[in-house]
């Protein structure tokens, strides 16, 4: 017979075919036959990780064909963790995995898309509406003042580095999201640990699609358009003509235009965009399993020439030798992208520019784009430039290469079976090339005829060469069962950053008129792991990863980061063993140690001088400029960051699995915080180092419930709930310092690091408001009672992370239709609105002898000046919770649409409704700050997904 | 492998110590740091790789701060930026925590560490005649840095050698010993007068340097120095320096050339001891000349006659600075305001600007603009940027001028020397502003007051004001009063504490050995 999968019919290899209560069994082949002798009456038992067991009374039928149904509870799911799988009822740490049929689906064009709003604790924030634009991804909170609070990515295996490198839009833009099977998040230190160093912040583990069984095809295609539908509210041209005309003088009335011109619509259009992949996938001469897919992805921004286009390449073989002891796993990724930048300074220039001018002018002398002219007629150094012309008159284009290979091999030893020894090999090299190119015809304020425009060029590079060595031990004794693996691991990473500036060699000095920028680090690490397993009802985890990084001085080099973790499934004990009402209840307590190193530069332990570049010469003597050595700022006591969490968690299933999910509380306290602190200038060569002072505490409660509400043969209804709570708090800081770089002014920041509050909690005056809840412009509370206005008489006052996070996700699928919802909510966040604070003062529209729109928000606060006061007024700190709808997609599946092809029509809403009191453009900031956010657009998709 | 992880910069612009102290030759980039450490602000130009990272780097720039913390509080400037920490100058009301008062700290604290770091790597090649010099000069940056600690923020830490330590806090009269002590060691160690490359100093500057200490060494620690005060400054007048009398320009007197964007060539030179140099192409900043001609631009201003691209709209004068001028008004407006002055000092741009301030924030026509600083050279072209964007124009940090107001007012109070010298000394420098001797004093003229209002007209702008008011008793005054003085529109005296800038928060907070000056 044939063992397949139930909801799409493949053929499962490797399932198990046993006769009930004999030793008798087998396992099917790739194509999921098995042949099995039974006698009459015998019970059959086929089962396969994943899927529901299914028994059958052998009647003499010479064929039986079984098709699995997959266990929707995944309570035998195997979940990715470091350097091997665990079966989910066997995990002791806080892990979550999404796979295929969970993905958000809609207009994805990178990774983290696929799980914004899944998973209780993990917040997803795109950096704004630009296509293929990164996403910040944040689990359980932000961990660390001044490095990085990215978590690790593990790609099959393969720890990426962390950050973008020049000229690409997103770090994992290499790979289509088309291609990835599941997204494993590892939460706390007890499932993190074992990546030691680099997991302070979570892990995220990507598993990417394998191929198996029969030669089989699939074919997606869509297509989105993308529509700018909320733009920064800014006054009409009729409404700033009435403004001018009220408060102007002579001169300034004389500047207003007859035109009526909405600058936001001049550089924002409604954009077209396409993805397609093919895959082929199957298994080549019974022995090599194998999957190749390309992709292609044509995806414009709503900014008038944003474009980004991307190929990508896989293929993953994975041929199996010596009587299946002997498995590789072969991934080679390519990518080619090719971006066209849309110069971003437009989205703040059309929210300046003054909406009675038209956008071109005859008389111009920039190409016949309208600019403000001095009385000399060049640009006047202080207006906006014509945003048309911006984004006209720049060409910022890039190329980006990047391929990532590795060879997993596998060998069970022949000597010694329960032992495997696994080797991974990685190679990921990535260049970018790009360049910025300004025509000389773009207004600018040279007094100079012979403006030539600007040119700068760059080359990045990045290798991470990785290897790693481990063995396993599995053995089972009685009821009890041991696990054990060891390894070694060292990752190098290379990077390469040339840039070159022509305007310095018009100016006859080609000396210098480039940079390079190389570093190079090396990590080497010792890991280990034990389990064990009693009865399945007693688990314990243990483990220890010792890493040393180049980074650091060799006296603080090595970091030792233990685990230790307990699971007790008490739905194993005899008292539950047996309830309907109780499938699953599983009690877990971790704690582990982890590190952080990610985003501190390298060599900073080493004393070191730097040269200057060209421009910053010193004049020695008539006509001679000379080179000058500065000192390095140093920190030869630079050590890891270090996290330890304590976890609690419930994992859940009741009414026949109907309703699980999971409860998780935890406390993460980091300790030798990495922060950029100030540091006595006597001492040192610079006004900052980053140096290992403070701590910090993260403490939340998440909790995770799926509902299948309803399930029948046609109908089949599931809810998923997440909710996360999470509070940061900076608990021991020596210095407080500011931070969070603001518009308006020059050096103004909004945010301030202080023990006893948030990180990154605003730091501003306390307003005065009038009878009628208007602001009082210049009027603050003298907190300090001091009898002045000072800085003195700042507060601390709320922060942008939300305390609490929901996601709330529905499937619906009925006979061959499927629906899908999926929105988030975000609770207790703030914003300082710095577009109502430094675009709408009165003072702005007449200031420079030109004239400038101002966003309505005047029409709030009729705020007369840019005061130090105004822009640090608490009155812009807004709250900014949201409920967002984000996706809404429908499907209709034609199973046999051409004998036994299936295909699947959906279109599908992005960005469908957004309810927030916050009155700025999008309430979705990551950090706090709303200034220049490229929009979200609302992207309406539709596409065809056929399997043959 | 484990050897792997001992990597070392692979970047070909990062150096060693053996590196850069390799050789005189090598070792002289090093020094050049030291003065660039006034003039620049980062190792990229314009900006890009600060010395110091928590302000915006051009505001960093240590010209720039002169401006703000030795020019606004006065009756020379007001600012109308919205910058967190700027309005508090003129309004005088800075607290500790003000960003400006801080990175001139550690601008002045850097300068130390960057010399003492010099001092103890250079040591090694003392050999060579060259390094000797340098390590003389390396000193003497050091302790112009000191000079100006001691004279905004008093009690700061005497650090020789860099340590990682955090080092104890010292009282002014100890900074002022050290400094006299290691201008007096090293006047016989920098080269003769006019023996070295320009951009570098000579024993002059160590002299010219003790005159400004000794002047003010009444006010700083209670001791009167006036007649050290005269033998100093007569040692400068007598050296190779002199007072510019070139009008490379033609314009009719020699003063402008000494803020033209030549000033490297065009006779000005001359007249410079210690100077900040700056160049449009080569040696580029936000702060510096650039600062000083672009803030100083606005309203109908037309930005090309100054040989920039536009104007930053943020620095203008009170009408006390124009009333200095009152004796030498050639012509005024329907309003009566004055509008030109036969002395070459006055540079005030009148048009479409208001003799009397109403608003700072942000209304650059309130108040005369001042176009001393121009990116102009002689033979009017404009500087070598060809975009305009940065300024060429050297700023003299010590000058001739300086050293003659010095002697007179040194004698005036009891240091001994000559009064006929002083009026022949003031003289010079108001022949040179009017073109001719009809302006000239006599010795009946000759008074403290009178000095001080000369140094006004001559020295305006150039990062001196509030040293001298507070010399004069005047700074914190209720009876020496300017528009909007304590940040009342008619002025009114503020508390006397704030003769002292208080030590910034951050370094308090950083080093539990400071304590905070008297009053803050």
């Amino acid at each position: 017979g044939v063992v397949t999968e139930n909801a799409t019919g493949m053929p499962i290899p490797g399932a198990n075919v046993v006769i009930k209560g004999t030793s008798t069994g087998t396992t099917t082949d790739f194509d999921g036959k098995y042949q099995i002798t039974a006698s009459e009456n015998d019970v059959i038992e086929f089962s396969y990780i994943g899927f529901v067991t299914q028994s059958i009374t052998f009647s003499g039928n010479t064929t039986i064909n079984i098709s699995l149904v997959e266990d929707t509870q995944q309570l035998d799911e195997v979940v990715v963790i470091g350097y091997g799988t665990v079966k989910k009822k066997d995990a002791t740490g806080t892990v979550d995995q999404i796979s295929t049929e969970d993905f958000n689906q809609g207009p994805v064009v990178t990774a983290g898309q696929l799980v914004t709003g899944k998973i209780a604790g993990v917040n997803v924030t795109s950096s704004g509406g630009a296509p293929g634009a990164s996403q910040t991804i944040r689990i359980r909170g932000v961990g660390s003042l001044s490095l990085t609070s990215n978590p690790l990515f593990v790609v099959d295996g393969v720890p990426i580095a962390d950050g973008t490198s020049g000229g690409s839009r997103n770090p994992l833009d290499f790979i289509n999201p088309n291609d990835i099977e599941t997204m494993t998040v590892l939460k706390d230190a007890s499932a993190t640990a074992i990546y030691g160093s680099r997991a302070a912040n979570g892990v995220i583990m990507i598993t990417t699609k394998k191929g198996k069984g029969d030669l089989k095809f699939n074919f997606t295609t869509s297509m989105n358009i993308s529509d700018p539908y909320k733009k920064i509210d800014v006054m009409s041209a009729d409404q700033f003509r009435a403004l001018i005309n009220e408060v102007g003088n002579t001169s300034q009335i004389a500047l207003l235009g007859d035109a009526n011109t909405d600058w936001q619509d001049e550089i924002y259009r409604t954009a077209v965009s396409n993805n397609s992949s093919f895959t082929v996938s199957g298994t080549y001469k019974d022995f090599m399993p194998f999957r190749a897919s390309i992709g292609y992805s044509d995806q414009s921004g709503i900014l008038d020439r944003d474009n980004f286009k991307r190929t990508t390449a896989s293929l993953n073989l994975r041929p199996r030798f010596l009587d299946n002891s002997l498995r590789l796993d072969l991934n080679a990724r390519g990518m080619y992208t090719e971006n066209t930048f849309a110069n971003n300074g437009a989205i703040g220039a059309a929210v300046d520019f003054d909406p009675t001018q038209s956008v071109y002018d005859e008389n111009s002398p920039y190409s016949g784009y309208y600019s403000w002219l001095n009385s000399d007629g060049y640009q006047n150094s202080l207006a906006p430039t014509n945003p048309v012309a911006l984004i006209n008159l720049q060409d910022d284009t890039s190329e980006v290469r990047r391929f990532i290979g590795n060879a997993k091999i596998d060998y069970d030893l022949p000597f010694l079976t329960d032992l495997t020894a696994t080797l991974n090999l990685a190679y990921d090299y990535s260049n970018s090339n790009g360049r910025v190119i300004t025509s000389e015809l773009m207004p600018n304020s040279s007094a100079n005829d012979d403006y030539n425009g600007a040119y700068t060029n760059y080359s990045n590079e990045t290798i991470n060469k990785l290897f790693d060595f481990y063995v396993t031990y599995n053995k089972e004794i009685g009821k009890q069962s041991i696990s054990a693996m060891l390894g070694h691991s060292y990752q190098s990473f290379t990077y390469f950053k040339y840039g070159y500036n022509s305007e310095t060699e018009e100016q006859g000095n080609i000396e210098g008129a480039y940079t390079d920028d190389p570093s190079k680090n090396v990590l080497m690490s010792f890991f280990g792991r034990a389990n064990y397993n009693y009865n399945d009802k007693y688990l314990a985890t243990a483990t220890l990863r010792a890493d040393a990084s180049s980074k650091l001085n060799p006296d603080d080099r090595w970091g030792y980061f233990p685990s230790f973790s307990l699971a007790w499934n008490l739905n194993n004990e005899d008292f539950l063993k047996d309830s309907k009402t109780i499938n699953q209840l599983k009690l877990r307590v971790g704690y582990g140690e982890v590190g952080n190193v990610n985003g501190l530069n390298d060599y900073l332990f080493l004393t070191k001088y730097n040269v200057s570049q060209s421009g910053a010469y010193y004049q020695i003597g008539s006509g001679n400029y000379m080179a000058t050595y500065r000192p390095q700022e140093i920190n030869e006591d630079l050590k890891w960051e270090v996290g330890k969490t304590l976890n609690i968690g419930i994992d859940y299933g009741f009414f026949d699995n109907r309703v699980s999910g999971s409860i998780n509380a935890y406390v993460k306290k980091t300790s030798d915080l990495i922060s950029n602190i100030p540091v006595d200038p006597f001492t040192n060569f610079g006004d900052s180092i980053d140096a290992n002072v403070g701590d910090m505490e993260n403490k939340g409660v998440e909790l995770e419930i799926n509902y299948l509400a309803v399930q029948t043969e046609n109908f089949e209804w599931n809810i998923g709930y997440n909710i996360a709570y999470n509070d940061n708090e900076i608990t021991n800081l020596p210095a407080s310092f500011p931070t969070g770089g603001i518009n308006g002014g020059t050096g103004n920041k909004i945010q301030y690091q202080e023990e006893g509050y948030s990180p990154f909690a605003f730091y501003v005056y306390q307003q005065v408001y009038n009878q009628d809840g208007k602001p009082i412009e210049g009027a603050y509370v003298d907190r300090n009672h001091d009898g002045q206005l000072n800085d003195s008489d700042k507060y601390l006052y709320k922060d942008p992370f939300a305390d609490v996070t929901m996601g709330l996700n529905t499937s619906i699928k009925y006979k061959n239709f499927d629906l899908a919802i999926v929105t988030r909510a975000s609770l207790g966040n703030y914003v300082y609105n710095n577009n109502a604070s430094s675009r709408a003062y009165l003072n702005r529209a007449t200031a420079n002898s030109i004239l400038s729109n101002l966003t309505t928000d005047y029409y709030d606060h009729a705020f007369v000046e840019s005061s130090e006061g105004n822009l640090m007024s608490d009155y812009f700190v807004k709250n900014a919770s949201f409920f967002k709808v984000d996706n809404i997609s429908l499907g209709y599946t034609f199973t046999k649409f051409v004998k036994d092809s299936s295909l699947k029509l959906y279109g599908s809403v992005q960005n469908v409704a957004t309810i927030t009191e916050y009155d700025g453009l999008d309430p979705e900031v990551y950090g706090g700050i709303d200034n220049g956010l490229y929009p979200r657009p609302r992207i309406y998709m539709l596409g065809l997904n056929l399997n043959f | 492998c484990m050897d792997d992880l001992d990597q070392s910069p692979t970047d070909p612009d990062v150096f060693t110590e053996e590196d850069v102290f390799a050789s005189a030759d090598e070792a002289k980039s090093a020094l050049a740091k030291l003065y660039a450490g006034f003039a620049l602000t980062g190792q990229t130009g314009p900006a890009g790789d600060p010395d110091i990272t928590n302000l915006d780097e051009g505001a960093s720039q240590f010209t720039r701060l002169l401006f703000v913390l030795n020019e606004l509080p006065t009756d020379e400037a007001v600012n109308g930026w919205g910058d967190a920490g700027v309005p508090n100058f003129h309004q005088m009301d800075w607290s500790a925590g003000n960003d400006f008062l801080e990175a001139m700290y550690y601008r002045l604290a850097l300068e130390v560490s960057y010399c003492n770091s010099f001092i103890d790597n250079a040591t090694a090649l003392n050999s060579d005649t060259d390094v000797q010099y340098y390590i003389a000069e390396a000193r003497f940056l050091r302790a112009y840095a000191y000079s100006y600690l001691m004279d905004f923020f008093g009690n700061v830490p005497i650090v020789t050698s860099v340590s990682t330590d955090l080092p104890m806090q010292s009282t002014r009269e100890e900074i002022f010993t050290f400094v006299e002590a290691e201008l007096l060691e090293v006047q016989d160690l920098l080269p003769d007068s006019g023996a070295t490359e320009y951009g570098r100093v000579d024993k002059v500057a160590a002299w010219a340097l003790l005159s400004r200490i000794y002047l003010n060494a009444e006010t700083w620690i209670g001791e009167n120095r006036y007649s050290d005060c005269v033998t100093y400054s007569e040692m400068v007048i007598s050296s190779s320096y002199q007072i510019n009398t070139t009008d490379a320009n033609g314009n009719g007197n020699a003063y402008d050339e000494l803020f033209l964007a030549d000033n490297d060539s065009n006779g000005a030179q001359n007249e410079f001891i210690f100077t900040a140099n700056f160049d449009g192409i080569n040696s580029t900043t936000y702060g510096g000349s650039t600062y000083l001609v672009f803030a100083a631009i606005g309203g109908d201003m037309v930005a090309s006659e100054y040989g920039v691209n536009g104007g930053w709209a943020g620095n203008r004068v009170t009408k006390s600075l124009v009333e200095k001028f009152n004796d030498a008004i050639t012509a005024s407006d329907s309003d009566g305001y004055p509008t030109a002055w036969s002395d070459s000092r006055a540079m005030f741009y009148t048009e479409g600007q208001n003799y009397e301030i109403e608003t700072i924030s942000n209304t650059f026509t309130d108040g005369y603009a001042n176009v001393k600083f121009k990116n102009i050279k002689s033979d009017g072209s404009t500087g070598n940027d060809v975009n305009q964007t940065f300024v060429d124009t050297d700023v003299p940090l010590i000058r001739v001028a300086e050293i003659y107001l010095n002697y007179a007012e040194a004698v005036l109070r009891g240091g001994g020397g000559s009064n006929t010298n002083a009026v022949t000394y003031i003289n010079e420098l108001r022949e040179r502003a009017y073109g001719n001797s009809s302006n000239n004093i006599n010795a009946t003229n000759l008074n403290l007051d009178f000095v001080l209002d000369e140094r006004a007209r001559e020295l305006q702008w150039e990062g001196f004001r509030r040293t001298d008011l507070i010399r004069y008793g005047y700074f914190t005054s209720s009876t020496y009063l300017w528009p909007f003085k304590g940040g009342a529109a008619n002025g009114v005296g503020i508390s006397s504490y704030r003769v002292l800038y208080p030590i910034p928060t951050s370094i308090l907070t950083v080093n539990p050995n400071m304590t905070q000056n008297s009053g803050y």
